[in-house]
């Protein structure tokens, strides 16, 4: 009896933070989808995002909802600069430019963040307070709100790109840029909406996440690795694939860690990227990319 | 006009150096290397604070030889490489009898070889039992090791709390593996086999399966080294969220600003170490009184061992009546019984001055001193 609880309890935690690492791998793969790089400053989308909440939570002494869409607004907001400012110039110079220059831009936020709010930790509070007894198994409200949250996102994710004109647009837009634009999509508004709705998705990630990790300038970073690792595991650009490949990378260093060793948490993740990568290398749901004769 | 301008820049220039060598000439110049900018320039200016008050001390009572006693003062950045180009600067100054350097351990590991060759006493604070034990003689330390704070938290456990099933939970970097090791052969002395011993990464995100080893291991006290004050925090939460209850005693982060802000009431009636209470002694609450007066703000570990350094080097001098480095380290190692806000220094021939630390306990997010353990050997 004790050992299920103490493997629910496990699972629990494993599913939630993998869903945190979900989150932020959507937003990696989205922005791969559009414009065919790796958006080194995701993870500290994130972070910002989670200062914002402090800003206008803590700090201005908002109402938690208000300071909700008023953080995620302002991440909206920080997508388009982050576009025009990181992205805009260099699309014509190949994706090396541009990766470094999310690197720069990532950098630059840590720093920034730091000369604003100083290098102390701050503290967020949970949504709902407490959480739900279950035996000796304890349900923190975070952790039950970040897996509601994922999965309304998850659904809305689906309904928005299968179902809407926008939507569709936008996978036109990552699909094939030149038909695209010969089809009167405007295809660097298309860009510009993706780091907008990335930038957002990050931020809302470490909104949730705060209250668990507590709101540090490295907390992006820790997620970022992960989420990276579950995106690819997951198959490189694919939306379905960085969900599971983050849950998947959740759950099994969580298992791991509780059953064969703490120390080593960080590297199970790694691990399970290089089994993936030696016997499935296009990832879960990656397409072999077979080169033409 | 141009030329102007520059003449007169040349005239201050000069006054302002010729002003400078007169008073020069008149003072007992320290140099002091603190973290003044950089990730830790928080803990470089209460450095700086607790230096200047000693200063001012001092000065007061007459000074040094009977000179009044000037702070050179040289940032590291917060790194190593700014930490040996400043002892470099310092140590080209010829004026310079002694020199109060830094508090992190890697800094003075990497600093010490130039330190060596220099052959100026320097006071440090880096706290790995090493650093005094590395062929180095005019390295000093004005806090304890970390040898002790093992010993500490052992002797209060067992000894006060009566308290013999012990989990150790530590980070693995240097600090936390080594404290553990520490805390394990501190624990044998008293007959006590950890019946848990158990490591995880800085920047843990979960703790969820250290706390169930614990819950599973039926520990009745925790033994902690942990670097981060953020692990402290994300572990104390998740430690009360799963039911565990037990008696927690930990190493210094345990009772940081920091953690106690994050980790809120899942810290109360934790103990912790702290090599600097306000309340632990006389020297310390009239030092603490002082620092309130002058600097408005509350004094910590950073700014009291610079003012005991300051206070060491002083003494030191003025016992040896001299500014030669070998006459300042035999008047170094003779001190005995000399009462500083963070213990009585009884300097050995390593240059270990204290062999204790206070006790403190978390009572409702306030710290409180409990008692201090001092060690003779």
């Amino acid at each position: 009896m004790e050992a299920l609880a103490n493997n629910f309890q496990v699972l629990f935690q494993g599913l939630a933070l993998g869903s945190i690492y979900a989150l932020v791998a959507l937003g990696f793969v989205l922005i791969i989808r559009a414009t065919n790089v790796v958006n080194f400053a995701q993870g500290d989308f994130a972070m910002l995002g989670a200062y914002m909440m402090v800003a206008f939570l803590v700090g201005a002494g908002l109402p938690y909802w208000l300071s909700f869409l008023l953080a995620l607004a302002a991440m909206g907001v920080f997508g388009l600069v982050f576009n025009y400012g990181v992205y805009y110039p260099l699309r014509h110079r190949g994706f090396l430019p541009v990766i470094i220059s999310t690197l720069g831009a990532s950098i630059f936020l840590q720093n920034s963040v730091l000369a604003i709010f100083g290098a102390q930790p701050k503290r967020l509070d949970n949504v709902i307070q407490g959480g739900i007894q279950i035996g000796s198994v304890f349900l923190d409200s975070q952790y039950l709100v970040i897996l509601a949250v994922t999965m309304v996102m998850v659904a809305f994710q689906y309904f928005f790109f299968e179902h809407t004109l926008l939507g569709k647009k936008l996978q036109a837009t990552s699909q094939d840029k030149d038909m695209a634009r010969l089809l009167g999509i405007p295809v660097a508004l298309m860009i510009a909406i993706t780091f907008i709705y990335s930038s957002m998705l990050g931020g809302l990630a470490g909104v949730l996440v705060g209250p668990v990790l507590f709101v540090s300038i490295g907390m992006g970073s820790i997620i970022a690795l992960k989420a990276f690792a579950a995106t690819i595991i997951g198959g490189f650009g694919d939306v379905k694939g960085a969900i599971v490949g983050g849950i998947f990378i959740g759950v099994v260093e969580s298992f791991a860690a509780y059953y064969i060793s703490v120390p080593y948490k960080d590297a199970y993740a790694f691990l399970m990227l290089f089994l993936v990568l030696i016997f499935r290398p296009q990832g879960f749901f990656g397409e072999r990319v077979a080169e033409k004769a | 006009m141009r030329s102007c301008l520059w003449d007169a820049l040349a005239v201050g220039v000069a006054a302002s150096f010729f002003a400078f060598t007169a008073i020069a000439a008149d003072t007992v110049k320290i140099g002091l290397i603190a973290e003044i900018t950089g990730p830790n320039a928080e803990a470089g200016n209460y450095t700086l604070n607790g230096a200047k008050l000693a200063v001012d001390d001092i000065n007061k009572k007459g000074g040094i030889l009977g000179k009044q006693v000037e702070l050179v003062i040289e940032d590291n950045q917060s790194t190593n490489p700014g930490t040996v180009l400043a002892f470099t600067k310092l140590g080209g100054n010829k004026d310079i009898p002694a020199i109060i350097g830094p508090i992190r351990s890697t800094q003075t590991q990497a600093a010490s070889p130039s330190i060596a060759k220099l052959g100026i006493p320097t006071m440090i604070g880096g706290s790995d039992p090493s650093l005094t034990k590395v062929n180095n003689r005019w390295l000093f330390r004005c806090r304890p090791s970390d040898l002790y704070s093992s010993r500490v938290i052992a002797n209060f456990g067992v000894n006060k709390l009566k308290l013999k099933k012990w989990v150790i939970v530590h980070s693995t970097d240097a600090f936390g593996a080594g404290g553990a090791k520490a805390l394990e052969e501190a624990l044998k002395e008293y007959g006590v086999e950890p019946v848990l011993v158990q490591g995880y990464t800085n920047n843990s995100q979960d703790f969820t399966p250290v706390v169930l080893a614990i819950k599973k291991s039926g520990a009745d006290v925790i033994g902690s080294y942990m670097t981060n004050s953020q692990d402290v925090g994300i572990f104390a939460k998740q430690l009360r969220q799963l039911g565990v209850t037990t008696t927690w005693i930990g190493s210094a982060s345990i009772v940081t600003d920091t953690a106690m802000k994050l980790a809120g009431d899942s810290l109360h009636n934790t103990y912790g170490i702290a090599d600097f209470n306000p309340d632990a002694n006389p020297a310390a609450k009239a030092y603490a009184a002082a620092y309130r007066a002058r600097h408005k703000l509350e004094p910590d570990v950073y700014s009291s061992w610079a003012f005991d350094a300051m206070n060491v080097i002083a003494t030191a001098l003025n016992t040896a009546k001299s500014t030669q480095a070998e006459d300042i380290r035999k008047a170094i190692v003779g001190i005995k019984g000399w009462k500083g806000v963070e213990g009585t220094y009884n300097f050995d021939d390593n240059g270990d001055g204290l062999r204790g630390y206070n006790i403190v306990k978390n009572e409702a997010g306030k710290v409180t001193f409990v008692e201090h353990i001092d060690f003779n050997k």
